[in-house]
């Protein structure tokens, strides 16, 4: 394969990876084609930057006019219109669908996953930009009108574009988090939603009933609910920024017992660590490591610790 | 191991990706045929990441030059083209002679290069590829919304995802079509 067709289909897997039928089989396959070679990576690695680089252009978004007027040249003056006579058309196809579009006047809704392990960056159509954890997916259905996204699993950090008039709804299973443009993460544990706020102000409420538990969390909050619960505990900045050390791909911890940092881990990796006994399941720890290498953290807790370390299949077991 | 993969694909894209042009820029002198060039930092960066997944290098830029320099070596080689004097003479002497790397564009740099990008694009691309990162939409809905099939979208937005990288990382932003995308051109107009 020569260099120009091992780029043509590294973009070619860009494409097919943003689209809507993309599942996590394909995830796998393209895995296997990234393996086969360092050619792969470089390509896939350089066209994936380059190509996310341009996501601001979704700033254009309500003034589709500025992409013609800015094609000055008079070598373009053709294309230009055909440009333009490609906005009527389509103008014209959005007024006579109009009527069906009130109808149905949600946007499609776009999933995206990531893979254990995975991180990813998502820039959504009204600006927003969306980082999603190990593990994570969540469906977005937005434009300029209605802002609507659910996370089904996992966690995702959030960096809400600001617009009053149109209030940016999460759902993660039965709680509703409506924001106006902050800064904040949300994490999903089955029943349990954590949500940890950066900047800015969100409100967290049942999604079904108006009756129940309801809360403002600000900056450097973070509220978790489960049930008819609703805890918001005051934190440092200092502290929600720790929790929220994954997008740098770092797990940081602060007088955690060992058995809850080895539950955050096995979030990041498949090879598993398990914690065999009470008293180092109890053990505090502190500091900040790499989330995906669960092997050099579990090196460390032999160092430091003493503590008994060794590998079965895909999973290393801990005992003291 | 996807940690350390994970680990090399920011060490490429934070220290490496930034530097392009001047690697661009350094090939281009040793290498008359445009078109190779491309092929050539292709290669550079396939044998980089080899070897820097074996051992990280202390200075990134360095060890691009030192690679690219013996990528070029290696292809003089090959194509016999070349006196190996001549070789001798492709010197890494690439501190201070050009342009600081544009490191960390601002936003509104990032959209200015962006819709200078699109603009350069063919008409038809052009449309494909604003469809997607201006209006979000796929590609099912890409194609129906311009009446045309689905390969066509998809083949377009393919080049045109590679023209637009290759012009937010500083290069020309030419259309580099294949082989095959030569050959199936002119279907669904």
């Amino acid at each position: 394969m020569s260099a120009r067709d091992v780029e043509q289909r590294a973009a070619a897997w860009i494409v097919q990876r943003d689209q809507p039928d993309w599942t996590s089989d394909n995830d796998a396959e393209l895995r296997g084609w990234l393996e086969l070679d360092h050619a792969h990576k470089a390509a896939f690695w350089r066209l994936d930057h380059g190509w996310r680089a341009a996501d601001r252009l979704v700033a254009l978004k309500q003034k589709t006019a500025t992409v013609t007027a800015t094609a000055r040249r008079t070598r373009w003056r053709y294309a230009a219109m055909a440009m333009a006579a490609c906005l009527i058309c389509a103008l014209a196809l959005t007024v006579m669908l109009g009527i069906g579009r009130n109808r149905a006047g949600d946007p499609t809704p776009v999933r995206f996953a990531t893979a254990v392990g995975g991180q990813r960056d998502v820039t959504l159509a009204d600006g927003s930009r969306i980082k999603l954890n190990t593990d994570s997916a969540l469906v977005a259905e937005v434009d300029r009108t209605s802002r609507d996204v659910r996370l089904e699993r996992g966690e995702a950090f959030f960096d809400i574009a600001h617009d009053a008039q149109h209030p940016f709804v999460i759902r993660a299973g039965d709680r509703r988090i409506t924001v106006l443009g902050t800064r904040f993460s949300v994490r999903r544990d089955g029943a349990t939603v954590r949500v940890a706020v950066v900047e800015g102000r969100v409100r967290v409420e049942d999604s079904e009933s108006s009756a129940g538990a309801a809360a403002i969390v600000t900056a450097g909050n973070v509220a978790v609910a489960h049930g008819a619960s609703l805890l918001v505990v005051d934190r440092s900045p200092q502290v929600v920024d720790d929790t929220l050390s994954w997008r740098r791909g770092r797990l940081t911890f602060d007088q955690t017992m060992l058995g809850d940092a080895v539950a955050e881990f096995n979030r990041y990796n498949r090879q598993q660590i398990r914690v065999n006994d009470d008293r180092a399941a109890r053990i505090r720890i502190g500091g900040s490591f790499e989330a995906t290498n669960s092997a050099a953290f579990a090196r460390l807790l032999h160092t430091a610790f003493g503590l008994d370390v060794r590998t079965e299949g895909d999973t290393i077991i801990i005992s003291s | 191991m996807m940690g350390d993969d994970e680990i090399l694909r920011r060490w490429f894209v934070d220290e490496v990706l930034p530097l392009e042009r001047d690697l661009e820029r350094f090939i281009a002198r040793h290498c008359r045929n445009r078109d190779e060039v491309a092929d050539l930092r292709q290669e550079t960066y396939a044998r980089m990441l080899a070897g820097a997944a074996a051992e990280r290098p202390r200075s990134a830029r360095a060890f691009l030059f030192t690679v690219a320099r013996n990528t070029l070596i290696d292809r003089a080689r090959r194509a016999k083209i070349v006196s190996f004097e001549q070789v001798a003479d492709i010197d890494i002497a690439f501190d201070g002679d050009w342009d600081a790397t544009e490191r960390g564009l601002t936003a509104r740099d990032e959209l200015r290069r962006a819709m200078a990008g699109l603009d350069l694009l063919p008409a038809r691309c052009r449309e494909v590829v604003r469809l997607r990162k201006v209006e979000g939409l796929d590609i099912r809905e890409t194609a129906a919304r311009l009446g045309v099939g689905r390969h066509t979208v998809e083949r377009q937005l393919t080049l045109g995802l590679r023209a637009i990288a290759n012009y937010m990382l500083g290069g020309e932003g030419r259309i580099v079509r294949t082989a095959a995308g030569q050959r199936d051109k002119d279907t669904g107009s």
